[in-house]
């Protein structure tokens, strides 16, 4: 009796854990890549393995996590974002402008989120419902966001509470913690019906929908989300830099696909998985702090940031065209 | 074919043109220069509107290299990158020996070929998706020019140079007339040459063309050599209108090329459209850039309503087709 009520949930996990394994085949590599990396930056910085040392540099790395989980969640679905870096900004003016205001922390973490998400989804509805290109109307909407955050905040300025600050960017590493707890969201959603909806919709849409699969919707719910964790992070970067600033995101935009395709995740939807992301995310902020650390100039860092782009994108395809 | 044997003006034909996407480009532009000319005085006087076309020459060029590359079923984001190299390198291949300047323009434009060719040599060969080829280019050659510039700006001591960029020949910028002669070439190549069909039967479906025997790897190489090529005669230009050369001179341009083509109704999948719809749609851009100059709105409007303006054109000439 007991005995039959245990093994179906037992097979079940182990089927669980057998699917995991096998997903972790295509990033194997780069998880040696980003374990190597993570050793020879332990060995040029020693304070990596103290509690402040691990703080600061999970910090260095967390908007990057968030911004690639954000352009992650919409190549899945086979769209793009070319307005991340431009949320970034937005949700970090509006966290400097409102948190020290009237509003408090409170109000203002839900006004960025709230934008983040209304963005998003308003994003989403224009791509999906109007069916016009995502790289387009992305390009066209990261204007659009630059504007706003140029109308919030003209020049850089505005102040975040020191507490928030210190909490967030000090010595603990909290940071590292709201990244856990992040991903076991996103472990979350993915079991509910839009988040098992999310892969389907983007490997074969058209499958997907005479399925029964809720397409459109899934797609307007990751373009939501993307929206959210990228006004989060604008949230932190302004906790960082104690301040808001119009431009400060930019450059997210292009480390953010850079992260994406890094970690192993297809343009044409439904091809990669969030741990290879976050890898890749990891493995572009190890980069550059090592080549901060052995004292690479910029150009140098330039050179060695496209070619190992290039190479972990094209090593791969030879190695499928030799199998 | 009775339709097609009934004459050149038929009924048919000239609704086929009247309904197609470049026109449709074309009528707005002259509408809302129309509009504009009586809203605000000075805009509609030859002399700005020839200023205008002359701002759009730049982006219409750098646009004709894009349209290729975006028709095969790629795209390039390392225009604006090669614009800088080129306006920035170009002092560099100065020759005394040689007076005419025409010398490092070649230098400039053999180079910036050379670049879009490895390019197609990353798409083609090592397979690497052509959003994160052009990317690392980009980056590739902030760094190059880096060590070129030194963050200081150049200046071009090239009289042919600052003849493209000044010269008015029969009361025409130079500019706008290289921009003639680059149009009708492209048209020609793009629509009546066997490289331009190859090129609409790759876009619309690789393996397709593969297996009809389009060979797709020279091909690739040959359409992102052209955007290189492009790109740097662009860059040439802008150097000789501006006098001077800076990091970041050809920034607005990589936004410009992609937007011209799809306002001119070239899907950005790939394997439709025409070079015919770039170039109203470049002028469109320059257009509303203008308008919201006139405006005289902050900054953050001024962004914000040339971001609106693109999403509400783009609505009249860049949906897709349902797919289910």
């Amino acid at each position: 009796m007991s005995d039959a009520s245990i093994s179906p949930h037992a097979r079940s996990g182990s089927l669980y854990w057998a699917i995991q394994a096998r997903r972790n085949i295509g990033v194997r590599g780069l998880f040696v890549v980003v374990l190597a990396f993570m050793v020879a930056y332990g060995f040029l910085f020693h304070g990596l393995f103290t509690g402040s040392g691990f703080a600061k540099f999970t910090q260095s790395w967390f908007p990057l996590a968030l911004v690639a989980m954000a352009q992650v969640i919409l190549m899945l679905t086979g769209g793009i974002s070319l307005a991340i870096g431009a949320l970034v900004s937005l949700g970090a003016v509006i966290a400097a402008t409102t948190m020290t205001g009237p509003l408090g922390v409170a109000g203002g973490t839900a006004l960025v989120c709230l934008v983040g998400l209304g963005i998003g989804a308003a994003t989403g509805v224009i791509v999906v419902r109007l069916r016009l290109p995502a790289i387009v109307v992305t390009l066209a909407g990261s204007f659009i966001i630059a504007g706003a955050a140029l109308l919030v905040l003209p020049r850089p300025g505005g102040a975040m509470p020191p507490w928030l600050s210190d909490l967030l960017a000090g010595n603990t590493p909290a940071a590292f913690g709201v990244l856990v707890v992040v991903v076991l969201l996103w472990k979350l959603y993915l079991a509910t019906p839009l988040g098992l909806s999310l892969y389907a919709a983007g490997e074969n849409p058209v499958g997907a929908y005479r399925s029964g699969v809720p397409v459109d919707a899934a797609r307007i719910a990751a373009y939501a989300i993307s929206g959210l964790l990228c006004t989060g992070a604008g949230l932190f970067v302004a906790a960082q830099t104690g301040s808001g600033d119009p431009i400060i995101g930019n450059s997210f935009t292009l480390n953010s696909i850079a992260a994406a395709v890094l970690g192993g995740i297809g343009f044409l939807g439904g091809q990669g998985t969030m741990r290879g992301a976050l890898a890749g995310s990891l493995l572009l902020s190890l980069m550059i702090s090592v080549m901060f650390f052995l004292g690479f100039t910029p150009v140098a860092q330039y050179v060695a940031q496209g070619l190992i782009i290039i190479g972990a994108v094209a090593i791969p395809q030879f190695r499928m065209r030799a199998r | 074919m009775s339709i097609r044997d009934a004459g050149f003006l038929s009924r048919s034909r000239i609704l086929a043109v009247v309904t197609s996407r470049p026109f449709l480009t074309f009528a707005i532009v002259a509408l809302v220069w129309i509009v504009a000319s009586f809203v605000s005085r000075g805009f509609g006087a030859y002399g700005h509107l020839r200023y205008l076309v002359e701002l759009a020459a730049v982006i219409g060029i750098v646009a004709a290299g894009q349209t290729f590359v975006v028709i095969a079923g790629g795209i390039d984001l390392s225009v604006a990158a090669i614009v800088t190299v080129a306006a920035v390198g170009l002092p560099l291949f100065a020759i005394d020996a040689d007076p005419t300047g025409l010398t490092p323009i070649l230098a400039v434009l053999a180079m910036t070929t050379a670049i879009g060719l490895v390019n197609g040599l990353g798409v083609a060969l090592l397979r690497v998706h052509p959003m994160i080829m052009t990317l690392a280019m980009a980056t590739f050659l902030q760094g190059l020019l880096i060590i070129i510039a030194g963050g200081s700006a150049v200046t071009a001591a090239n009289p042919l140079v600052s003849w493209v960029g000044n010269a008015r020949p029969f009361g025409v910028p130079a500019g706008i007339l290289v921009w003639v002669v680059i149009s009708f070439v492209v048209l020609v190549v793009m629509h009546a040459t066997p490289f331009g069909a190859r090129l609409f039967a790759m876009g619309a479906g690789p393996l397709a063309a593969k297996l009809s025997g389009v060979p797709i790897a020279s091909t690739t190489m040959a359409v992102y050599g052209i955007s290189g090529f492009m790109s740097g005669l662009a860059g040439i230009i802008v150097l000789g209108m501006n006098g001077q050369g800076y990091v970041g001179i050809g920034d607005p341009y990589l936004l410009a090329s992609i937007a011209a083509v799809v306002l001119g109704g070239t899907s950005i999948l790939g394997g439709l459209g025409t070079y015919a719809g770039s170039i109203p749609g470049a002028i469109l851009l320059v257009t509303i850039t203008a308008l919201i100059t006139v405006v005289n709105a902050s900054p953050g409007w001024r962004s914000i309503l040339f971001g609106t303006l693109i999403l509400a054109l783009l609505l009249l000439s860049g949906r897709e087709a349902a797919r289910r």
